[in-house]
């Protein structure tokens, strides 16, 4: 690996993470906003709207601190890539179906926005990146500055070691 | 024989041997860390797993739109439970119309149709219930969606749907701007009074947010009919396309001069 190689995983780390800290601090002050903007995508079967409503912030929150403090790196950078997949699958199919609401992705409420259909192909790219950079992360896990490195003792360190 | 080997082969033998047990200790040593991984991952699993289900547990309670389902009193006079009505009910054509009190977009569709609409309403032609809804609460300052959606409640359990269309005109004569603190509960009582409420039968049920409760089922009942965003229209339980606040009045109009058959 190139010497700056490992920088670029740092890089995505805090870019992914410090997207889903932000998405996931803005939708904390309105939980049943949250539950609305779950419903208004017709996706989920009522049952699970307010549970899937309630829960996403939070997750959303543990997935991007995980991230940017490169804790549980490959685990994080997994269901951050799920999610992601999630998303852009949501949004395709709200896209698809002809209906105009706000993704509701950094909160906000759903309001009658008349070019709803012009903001789903950068909704979609967006998560898109965020994807490919979270799949980065599962197959690289490794990255300086985070606390894997100081928790987790790397399984090659010693063989790379001797080999220098 | 074996005891015959030159000292070169048993050189050979005792160095291939100690390799062999560096190689066992570097592979016990590589089991040792992953062990130690393993259970330094599986403890921060537990821990985050733990903060997640608190949070999710202080989320869940903060949402008053779920649980304790049914409580709470609604206004004598409503359609539906949720809906303000304004004109006969008897009238061919039934506009439900949702809105939220500091939303632009309705003050503006209000302020094309107050004449038109108002006429349909007279002549016994057109029927509108109004389902007022908080979802712009983070729109104000002092939660003013909810306590003017409440003060309407309130004016039309107290003084009837006339006075409360009067009271529901005049807030959006009067409405507020996006990010202001909204109109004080003081404001609320006075237009109320101006509408022809009395103020002695408003003033602390307006004030107390008597119907607040209402007020968010109702917007959660909205939400689960699918309504989005406000104002939305519904004729016949269609959904009239949102071009222009003048065009939303236009269509409400072509269906009331077709005396209801769309």
């Amino acid at each position: 690996m190139r010497t700056w190689a490992p920088w670029v995983g740092v890089l995505a780390r805090l870019v992914v993470g410090g997207v889903w800290l932000v998405a996931g601090v803005l939708k904390l002050p309105d939980p049943a906003e949250n539950v609305r903007t779950v419903r208004a995508y017709q996706i989920l079967p009522e049952s699970v709207v307010p549970a899937v409503g309630h829960g996403l912030p939070i997750l959303e929150i543990l997935v991007g601190a995980c991230l940017v403090l490169g804790l549980l790196t490959r685990l994080a950078g997994a269901l951050s890539a799920l999610m992601q997949l999630a998303f852009v699958i949501g949004i395709a199919s709200v896209w698809a179906r002809g209906l105009s609401i706000h993704c509701g992705c950094f909160g906000g409420s759903a309001s009658p926005t008349t070019d709803a259909q012009a903001a789903y192909p950068w909704d979609i790219a967006r998560d898109v990146g965020l994807l490919l950079l979270s799949l980065l992360l599962v197959w690289r896990p490794r990255t300086p500055l985070s606390a894997d490195a100081l928790l987790l003792p790397a399984e090659t360190e010693p063989r790379t070691r001797t080999r220098t | 024989m074996a005891k015959k080997r030159s000292t070169a082969t048993r050189r050979a033998d005792s160095q291939a041997a100690a390799a062999r047990a560096a190689a066992i200790r570097r592979e016990q040593e590589r089991k040792e860390r992953r062990r130690r991984s393993l259970v330094v991952s599986a403890v921060v699993v537990v821990v985050l797993v733990l903060i997640g289900a608190i949070a999710y547990g202080v989320q869940s309670a903060r949402d008053s739109s779920t649980g304790s389902a049914g409580s709470g009193t609604t206004p004598s006079g409503t359609v539906g439970r949720y809906g303000v009505p304004a004109g006969s009910s008897s009238a061919p054509v039934k506009a439900v119309i949702y809105e939220d009190f500091i939303c632009p977009y309705c003050g503006a569709f209000e302020s094309a149709g107050r004449a038109t609409l108002q006429k349909d309403i007279d002549r016994g032609k057109l029927q509108i219930q109004y389902h007022v809804l908080n979802f712009l609460d983070r729109s104000s300052s002092t939660k003013y969606s909810t306590r003017a959606a409440n003060a309407l409640g309130v004016v039309l359990d107290s003084s009837g749907p006339k006075v409360a269309k009067k009271f529901h005109d005049l807030l959006f004569e009067n409405q507020p701007q996006e990010g202001s603190a909204g109109l004080t509960d003081s404001q609320l009582v006075d237009y109320a009074v101006q509408a022809g409420a009395k103020r002695s039968e408003v003033e602390s049920p307006i004030k107390d947010g008597k119907f607040n409760d209402w007020v968010v089922k109702g917007t959660d009942a909205a939400s689960k009919a699918h309504v989005t965003g406000t104002p939305t229209v519904r004729i016949n339980g269609k959904t009239l396309p949102v071009n222009s606040a003048q065009d939303l009045v236009v269509q409400i109009q072509k269906v009331v001069d077709a005396g209801g058959n769309q």
